[in-house]
C-alpha cells in the first residue's frame, strides 16, 4: 500500500515511529470497514432514460469514475453496492426497480440522479410516472440537474462516500435486524391503468361468467 | 489481396491515439494536468490522444451559456443593502414548464398593500429541468441560470431565498458577455427615457 492510503486510514492522535511509516496504521474497526466500503462502490448497470447517457460518460475514460473505485458496473444486483437511479421512473418500471433493490446485498445505497428520479421532474404529474423514487426507496443522495453533467454525478458520488465515512458499524440500519428499514421493500402495483397480474385468473373467470350470461340472454331476445 | 484491411486500419487509429497520449504527456511534462493552460489545451482541437479530467482537483471550464439551476439577482447598494431585482410579478412561475417556482408576494406591514418585493421565493431544484425559460421571460433581468453544478444533497433540494440570492457581480463574473449586453441595453433605455422627459 502507498503511504498516502495509510495516512487516510490512520487515526489522529496515535504517532507512528518513523521507521514504520508506510507499513503500519492504527485505526478502528469502523474506519477500516468504511474505508473498504467507500473505495469499492460498485454501481448496478442499468439506466432508465437520458440521465443514463451522462452516467455512461462519467464511467468512460474522459471522467473515469474508476479513480474512486466505482469502475465495475455490475449487471447483477447480487454483486452491486449502489443503485444509481438514472432517469424517469415509470409506473411500469417501479416494481422491477424495487425487486432489484430487494435483491441487492447489504450494505446498499441509492442515488437519485436527475430531476425525474428525485422529484418526478417535468413529469411529476404524469399519469404513468412516479414522482420521485424516494416515495418507495430510501434515497441517500439526490443529484439535481436535467441531466446532471458527469462532474455533477461524480460530486454526488463523493458526497455518498462522505456519508459512508460518517457511518458506524453499530448504527447502520442493515445489521440491526429490528428496524423497519432492514425489511424488504414491498413491491407496489401502481395505477388504475395497469392490469394487476395477480388478478388475471379472477378477471378471466368474471369474463367467462359474463359471456355465459349473455349467451343465456341472447335466445330470449331473439 | 488482404482481407480485413478495415479492421487493421481501425486498430491502427486506436494505436495512434494510444501513442499520441504518451507523446503529448512528454511534450507537456508535468503541466498537462492541474494547470489552466493544460486544461485549455486538452479541451482544444489541438489536443492529441486521450485524457481524463481529474474532477475534484481540476474542473472542466464550462461555456458561458451553460445553465444549471436558476438564481435571483440583487444589486448591492452603497451601504451594503440588497436591492432585490425581483418584483414578484410571477411571469417566471407561469413560464416554467415543470412548475417548480413558488413566489409569495410581499406586503407593506403598515398598510397591508402589496409591494413589488417577494416575501418568499422557492425553487424545487429536484424538479427544475434547467430549460432557462424563467431567465428568458423575466422582464427585469432578476432571475438567471447559474453555472454551479455541485448542488447534490442528502435531502430533497428545495432552494429558498437565502440560497437563491446572489449579487450582480457574481452574474457579471460567470456571464461577462451577457452582462455587458444587458447593461448596454439598460443604459440606452434609461437615456431614451431621460431624453423623452426633457
Amino acid at each position: 500500500m502507498k503511504e498516502e492510503d495509510l495516512r487516510d486510514l490512520n487515526l489522529p492522535g496515535y504517532e507512528i515511529p518513523p521507521e514504520l511509516t508506510g507499513q503500519l496504521a492504527i485505526t478502528t474497526l469502523d474506519r477500516i470497514y468504511n474505508f473498504g466500503r467507500r473505495a469499492s462502490l460498485w454501481p448496478m448497470m442499468f439506466g432508465l432514460a437520458c440521465c443514463a447517457i451522462e452516467m455512461i460518460c462519467a464511467q468512460a475514460g474522459r471522467y473515469d469514475m474508476a479513480r474512486f473505485g466505482m469502475e465495475v458496473m455490475r449487471p447483477s444486483p447480487r454483486q452491486s453496492d449502489v443503485m444509481i437511479v438514472a432517469g424517469t421512473v415509470t409506473k411500469k418500471m417501479v416494481p422491477a426497480i424495487i425487486r432489484l433493490y430487494n435483491q441487492m446485498p447489504e450494505p446498499k445505497y441509492v442515488v437519485a440522479m436527475g430531476a425525474c428520479a428525485s422529484g418526478g421532474g417535468p413529469f411529476k404529474e404524469g399519469y404513468n410516472v412516479v414522482a420521485g423514487i424516494d416515495k418507495f426507496l430510501p434515497v441517500d443522495v439526490y443529484i439535481p440537474g436535467c441531466p446532471p453533467t458527469p462532474q455533477a454525478l461524480i460530486h454526488g458520488m463523493i458526497l455518498l462516500q462522505q456519508k459512508i465515512d460518517k457511518q458506524s458499524i453499530k448504527h447502520v440500519r442493515w445489521y440491526d435486524g429490528k428496524k423497519e428499514d432492514s425489511v424488504a421493500v414491498p413491491v407496489p402495483y401502481l395505477g388504475p391503468d395497469l392490469i394487476d397480474p395477480r388478478r388475471i385468473p379472477e378477471i378471466k373467470a368474471k369474463a367467462a361468467e359474463l359471456a355465459a350470461q349473455q349467451q343465456q340472454l341472447a335466445p330470449e331476445q331473439a | 489481396m488482404l482481407t480485413g484491411k478495415g479492421i487493421l486500419k481501425g486498430l491502427g487509429v486506436t494505436l495512434k491515439r494510444f501513442i499520441d497520449t504518451y507523446l503529448d504527456d512528454l511534450r507537456w511534462w508535468g503541466k498537462r494536468y492541474y494547470t489552466p493552460e493544460g486544461i485549455a489545451h486538452r479541451s482544444s482541437k489541438d489536443a492529441k490522444g486521450v485524457f481524463t479530467i481529474q474532477y475534484p482537483e481540476e474542473k472542466l471550464p464550462v461555456p458561458e451559456e451553460f445553465r444549471y439551476k436558476p438564481f435571483l439577482l440583487y444589486d448591492e447598494g452603497p451601504n451594503g443593502e440588497k436591492n432585490i431585482r425581483c418584483t414578484s410579478c410571477g411571469i417566471c412561475a407561469k413560464a416554467c414548464p415543470p412548475q417548480c417556482i413558488w413566489i409569495v408576494r410581499g406586503t407593506d406591514p403598515q398598510t397591508g398593500r402589496p409591494v413589488p418585493q417577494p416575501a418568499g421565493f422557492w425553487i424545487d431544484a429536484d424538479i427544475c429541468m434547467s430549460c432557462g425559460f424563467c431567465a428568458e421571460y423575466c422582464p427585469f433581468d432578476a432571475i438567471k441560470m447559474d453555472h454551479n453544478y455541485e448542488v447534490a444533497s442528502y435531502t430533497r433540494n428545495l432552494m429558498d431565498m437565502n440560497e437563491l440570492l446572489k449579487p450582480v457581480s457574481y452574474y457579471a463574473s460567470i456571464r461577462p458577455l451577457n452582462y455587458a449586453r444587458e447593461e448596454e441595453a439598460r443604459k440606452a433605455k434609461e437615456a431614451a427615457k431621460a431624453a423623452k422627459g426633457q
